[in-house]
């Protein structure tokens, strides 16, 4: 071929070179041979990786925000419940306070009662006592002006005034010391 | 004037022709076919290569007759 | 092949085929041998080295070599392929890298010579995916079923069938590997002939041609290409795409199910 090649001229262009069909399916077979264990797994390697690492990106990332949904919807949970039982727990303070009020308030009434019974009772006990004691004195007194009214001439009306006159003077004279006398000793 | 030359040649020139415009309306149709259609591209594009190697098979032979014969 | 004779000076004497028939370097061993060769080393070199410390955030050489085998996943097997594209991945990126290489070495200085302006080496690799989307072709619908799916598109009239059937046949089983091939090799080809004509042509007319005009014009020939440096630089990209993609386009409608 090498003869030819050199001496035609006229060499047709299609005609092919043997030694560069030989040459060239080898070194292109052996080229691609070496890419296809070499090369290109690491390609697609890398590809791989990438799609791994931004695909798993977003599932991490996806995880993450149903995994802080769930959570937020456990605490917004909680946090309700909470209110409820606060609101709750408010209630029944305010319920047992108005309670607690109203027994005050009873027992005061009661207490109130008892004491405003008791003055009634204790008032009614002296009247009686009073009325007794007068009752007693009235009669004595009564006795005493009778006697005066008739020891003395009842003839004379301005004289009857006047003895009326000095007999209530003395009752009043008794009066004033009965009331000191009491007062000092009858408190209870 | 004195000319000489292969008579082949004007025969591959004249083959040429035909292909040439055939080539032309290949891509032309393929260029509007993705203008209307963006996402038809991949699909068209198989297409537009097989009927242009289809014509541009005239202007091969045309060019392996110019020196074979 | 064209030869204008002008009176005094030589003649212009155009690129040709002849160009591409290059000398030996040493033994059987050709600049596009060795070509194939370097591109192979230099290309697993790079991907070596971009894997060399593979992290999660990826560094600026990991990040290209990523972005690499990422056009080749996601926009080309992806979308061809379907379900299936990641067996398909680490072929379709080399095939990629290696045409891509050897494509651009067309325009990298002081190698500019596209090794698949030689017709070889896109034969093998064309008779390769021939082989493998074949192969998975019979592997997945047996080899009447792989035969109906590729010779027998549904709802077609009798009478249609009589010229589609045949067409089909030849266009999908014969004569894919042929314009696989050749349309890389015919684009490095002309493109490489393209890049000397204007290089070579703007040498002749500052150095060769007597005519003042021709040395005044030879720079606007320099210029032109340069611009058809560039591109060339983006057909020999845009080619080394179409082969993925075709071959990926032809993986996937072997494999594609009609029911």
């Amino acid at each position: 071929m090498t003869t030819t090649l050199l001496a035609a001229e006229e060499l047709n262009p299609l005609a092919p070179h043997p030694i560069e069909i030989i040459v060239g399916l080898i070194a292109f077979l052996l080229l691609f041979w070496l890419l296809k264990r070499t090369v290109f797994p690491q390609f697609e390697k890398v590809y791989a990786e990438r799609v791994d690492k931004i695909e798993g990106g977003i599932k991490r990332a996806e995880e993450a925000q149903e995994e802080a949904y769930v959570l937020r919807q456990q605490y917004e949970d909680q946090l309700a419940g909470l209110r409820a039982e606060a609101a709750r727990i408010r209630d029944d303070a305010r319920a047992e306070g108005q309670q607690i009020k109203a027994e005050l308030r009873a027992q005061a009434e009661e207490e109130a009662e008892r004491i405003r019974q008791r003055g009634h009772e204790q008032i009614a006990a002296a009247r009686e006592q009073v009325a007794r004691q007068l009752r007693a004195e009235i009669g004595g007194i009564s006795v005493q002006l009778a006697e005066r009214l008739v020891g003395r001439e009842l003839s004379a009306e301005t004289r009857r005034t006047e003895t009326i006159d000095a007999f209530l003077a003395e009752l009043d004279e008794l009066a004033e010391r009965r009331e000191t006398a009491p007062a000092a000793g009858g408190a209870s | 004037m004195n000319i000489s030359g292969n008579l082949n040649v004007i025969g591959y020139g004249l083959s040429a022709i035909g292909p040439g415009i055939g080539v032309g309306i290949v891509f032309a149709a393929f260029i509007n076919g993705v203008a209307r259609q963006p996402e038809a591209r991949g699909q068209l594009q198989g297409i537009a290569f097989i009927g242009f190697a289809l014509s541009e098979a005239l202007a091969i032979l045309g060019l392996v007759l110019a020196f074979a014969l | 092949m064209t030869t204008m004779a002008t009176a005094p000076a030589p003649g212009f004497e155009p690129p040709g085929v002849a160009d591409f028939n290059l000398p030996p370097v040493f033994g059987e061993i050709t600049k596009p041998v060795l070509l194939l060769v370097f591109s192979a080393i230099i290309i697993f070199a790079a991907f070596r080295f971009t894997v060399r410390k593979p992290a999660l955030v990826p560094s600026k050489s990991q990040f290209l070599g990523e972005s690499f085998h990422g056009i080749v996943r996601n926009s080309i097997a992806r979308d061809m392929i379907g379900a299936e594209y990641l067996k398909f991945v680490p072929f379709l990126t080399a095939l990629f890298a290696f045409l891509l290489v050897n494509n651009l070495f067309g325009i990298i200085p002081l190698i500019q010579f596209p090794t698949f302006s030689h017709p070889g080496v896109p034969y093998a690799l064309a008779g390769l995916v021939w082989l493998l989307y074949n192969y998975l072709g019979i592997k997945r619908h047996g080899f009447a079923g792989y035969m109906r799916i590729s010779t027998w598109p549904p709802d077609v009239p009798w009478w249609v069938r009589i010229i589609l059937t045949p067409i089909e046949f030849i266009s999908n089983i014969l004569l894919r590997p042929v314009t696989l091939s050749l349309r890389l090799f015919g684009n490095m080809f002309a493109g490489h002939l393209l890049l000397l004509l204007f290089i070579l042509g703007g040498q002749y007319m500052l150095f060769t041609a007597d005519s003042i005009t021709l040395k005044v014009m030879a720079p606007f020939a320099f210029a032109m290409g340069i611009v058809f440096t560039f591109f060339e630089a983006f057909v020999q990209v845009v080619q080394a795409y179409i082969f993925v993609m075709l071959t990926a386009s032809y993986i996937g409608t072997s494999l594609v199910d009609h029911h």
